[in-house]
């Protein structure tokens, strides 16, 4: 047999390449945290072209966007890749916040670093919502709620008051929801607790809510054409003439009316829910400096506001900046008085207990 | 009999540039580091069948069984992925948890059932095109044929299933076409339903039944069907006797891509299916999606899939293994 004779400035060359090699990842992760960027997880749109093209030019950084459209794909992104994330800024619905701090997945936010936070509406910067432990945890930046879409040309204002409209047979097979979301509605619209804060304590009661709800959409599943996921598939449905109503977050069906197309949104009786999306940083940002550049960026003039309201459809955090929109971009993303006294906000407080019920009534809707 | 430095010398001769420098493959095969590994790995059959293996072992764990050997682990976990301050222990709840709701056995039995409609749907209208590509066409035109056919396969699968849905919308070309000819007042709704899931997954796997069954067709001689004629074979008695069972193992393939493709498609149901189509990936995409941390299920999920798609499939190879040359008796 041959004897191999590895010589030992082969072996000290060999050694070293294999020690190069293990430390790569991080001599690359810390080049990279060198560079100029910023990388943000968020919904389409809610950076505009023309105010990235300025930052990027002012500063010098980039700004990477992924679009991450969904709360959950979010959360489970960004706990395989801690605690060495990709990201500096994702977006977090306010309701949201506490699954992803109890998890360690953000960094508070220093509002001293924010020279501009004060002009985010006292509504948003000052709610409950934005504070657990004392600590800030997000910077609102939208505003949106789960209202009611219709086809203007075949729905009526009078029909679109409530809810009824989503059961009502003459619109068989042309609605469409999304169902964790409509789940809430639905308990709202049978006289519960769309929160389900009031049950807290009480899992039965809790139960026999969900599965009340559960089985009304079951009983009225005929209703619906699509249990759709994504704001812009019931843009497509409606462009496409398919559905005439639907269950929808305010910015997509806003964008629709500034577009021109014949659709309204409401929050018709008993009500609805509301949410508010913020930029968080997450825990170990690899660009953190630079994170906080962009927000306060972001916050630096109720143009930029008016800008995101204008590519996102949503309604900007940002004082005054509802008074750059022309008429009817304002008509599309403002909700009227009346409309606004039947909105709560989602509430994070019964989570866990909310969701590991409505999770498995999801699922049966679909099989049923 | 030449030498290794020999036959060296020679191929560096070959090989060597005309303006005297020596080049790159001259000093690498000059370099006595190099001989000496070329000699240890290919001094026997033994070393040579390694060297040609380890690549291949090495792409098959890490594509293949690595990420499924992955997600058969974290499918016995309790929490997954891992949070601060929690060591995941192992279970097989996730496992039960699939056994004992119904609302999971609903869209797991309609995935098999609809996968398996639809791949003998897509067998049903794929063979006689191939079997007039292989049998009918010159074999000059057959590449051009086949090229025309692939054209649509050259965008992605999301592209085509948003041409699915141009087609079939309440405004698409076939309501517009079907209320311009009169044959109806109002859009029929062709969208979101098991029509345009399986009109969608047929088109999508079309071309994965196509080419086994053109290449199996392709290769019968013509002699056989001459042959079967002279004995006076008629036209059906030389398919059914001759053309079917030969063209069996493109079936065979055909049929396995076919029905594994559609059971694990996750956005063509998302993006054609409606309320009362949903298929078992959807079920699991939820676990990774809407309920944020509940990739253990998910996980045993996927694992029954898998394992019952394999099952599926390795009866049907059985089942056809026993009927080899006599499909149709």
């Amino acid at each position: 047999m041959q004897k191999l004779l590895t010589p030992r400035r082969t072996i000290l060359k060999g050694a070293g390449l294999a020690a190069g090699a293990l430390a790569m990842p991080n001599i690359i992760r810390s080049a990279r945290a060198q560079e100029k960027v910023v990388n943000v997880w968020t919904y389409a749109n809610f950076i505009p072209d023309d105010f990235k093209a300025k930052f990027e030019n002012d500063t010098g950084i980039r700004i990477q966007i992924r679009l991450v459209d969904d709360q959950g794909k979010a959360f489970n992104l960004l706990t395989a890749e801690q605690p060495n994330p990709s990201v500096d800024i994702l977006t977090i619905a306010g309701h949201r916040f506490s699954q992803f701090i109890t998890s360690g997945l953000l960094e508070a936010i220093d509002t001293d670093r924010l020279s501009n936070w004060n002009i985010v509406n006292p509504v948003y910067r000052d709610s409950d919502w934005i504070v657990i432990d004392g600590k800030k945890w997000g910077v609102p930046i939208l505003a949106g709620a789960e209202g009611l879409a219709y086809n203007t040309e075949v729905v009526t204002p009078e029909e679109a008051e409530s809810w009824d409209v989503m059961f009502d047979p003459k619109y068989e097979g042309q609605t469409a929801y999304i169902i964790q979301d409509f789940m809430s509605v639905t308990m709202l619209y049978l006289g519960y607790d769309g929160n389900m804060v009031e049950y807290k304590d009480d899992p039965e009661k809790a139960k026999a809510v969900v599965a009340e709800a559960r089985d009304f959409l079951i009983k009225h599943k005929g209703q619906v054409r699509k249990f759709y996921d994504a704001g812009a598939e019931v843009q497509q449905m409606f462009i496409n003439q398919d559905i005439v109503l639907a269950q929808a977050w305010s910015g997509p069906i806003s964008k629709l009316i500034m577009d021109g197309f014949p659709v309204a949104l409401t929050i018709p009786k008993p009500g609805s829910y509301g949410f508010v999306y913020n930029f968080n940083i997450a825990k170990n940002a690899p660009n953190a400096d630079n994170a906080y550049q962009l927000l306060n960026a972001i916050l630096g003039s109720p143009e930029v506001g008016t800008a995101m309201t204008r590519s996102s459809g949503y309604l900007s955090t940002i004082d005054g900046a509802a008074d750059g929109l022309n008429d009817l971009e304002r008509r599309a993303s403002s909700l009227s008085q009346e409309e606004l006294s039947r909105l709560t906000f989602f509430n994070t407080e019964a989570d866990q207990l909310k969701y590991s019920l409505v999770d498995p009534a999801v699922e049966e809707i679909k099989a049923a | 009999m030449a030498t290794t430095s020999e036959r060296t010398g020679n191929d560096a001769a070959l090989i060597r540039p005309q303006d005297g420098t020596r080049g790159f493959w001259t000093r690498l095969t000059a370099n006595p580091a190099y001989r000496q590994a070329s000699d240890l790995l290919l001094s026997s059959d033994r070393r040579r069948f390694w060297l040609l293996a380890v690549p291949a072992l090495i792409w098959m764990f890490g594509t293949h069984l690595g990420p499924i050997l992955t997600m058969i682990r974290i499918s016995f976990m309790d929490s997954y992925p891992p949070t601060a301050g929690r060591i995941p222990e192992m279970t097989l709840e996730n496992y039960l948890l699939f056994f004992q709701a119904p609302n999971y056995i609903t869209p797991f039995v309609r995935t098999f059932v609809y996968s398996t409609c639809y791949t003998l749907l897509t067998l049903l209208l794929m063979y006689p095109i191939a079997y007039f590509l292989a049998k009918k066409l010159r074999p000059g035109r057959q590449m051009l044929f086949l090229l025309l056919l692939l054209v649509p396969f050259w965008v992605g699968e999301i592209v085509r299933t948003y041409a699915i849905m141009i087609l079939l919308g309440n405004r698409g070309f076939l309501n517009i076409v079907l209320m311009g000819l009169g044959l109806t007042s109002r859009p029929i709704p062709f969208m979101y339903t098991g029509f345009s899931l399986g009109m969608g997954l047929v088109y999508l796997t079309s071309l994965y039944m196509l080419l086994p069954l053109y290449a199996s067709l392709e290769k019968i001689p013509r002699n056989y069907l001459e042959a079967a004629a002279d004995l006076g074979a008629g036209s059906w008695t030389r398919f059914r006797r001759v053309t079917l069972p030969l063209s069996k193992d493109g079936i065979a393939s055909g049929c396995v891509l076919v029905f594994l493709i559609s059971t694990g498609y996750y956005a063509t149901p998302v993006l054609l299916g409606g309320p009362s189509t949903t298929v078992f990936a959807e079920t699991i995409a939820g676990f990774f999606h809407v309920a944020g941390d509940k990739w253990p299920e998910g996980a045993a999920f996927s694992t029954i899939m898998l394992l019952a798609s394999l099952v599926t499939v390795g009866l049907f190879l059985r089942l056809l293994g026993r009927r080899r040359g006599n499909l149709l008796g």
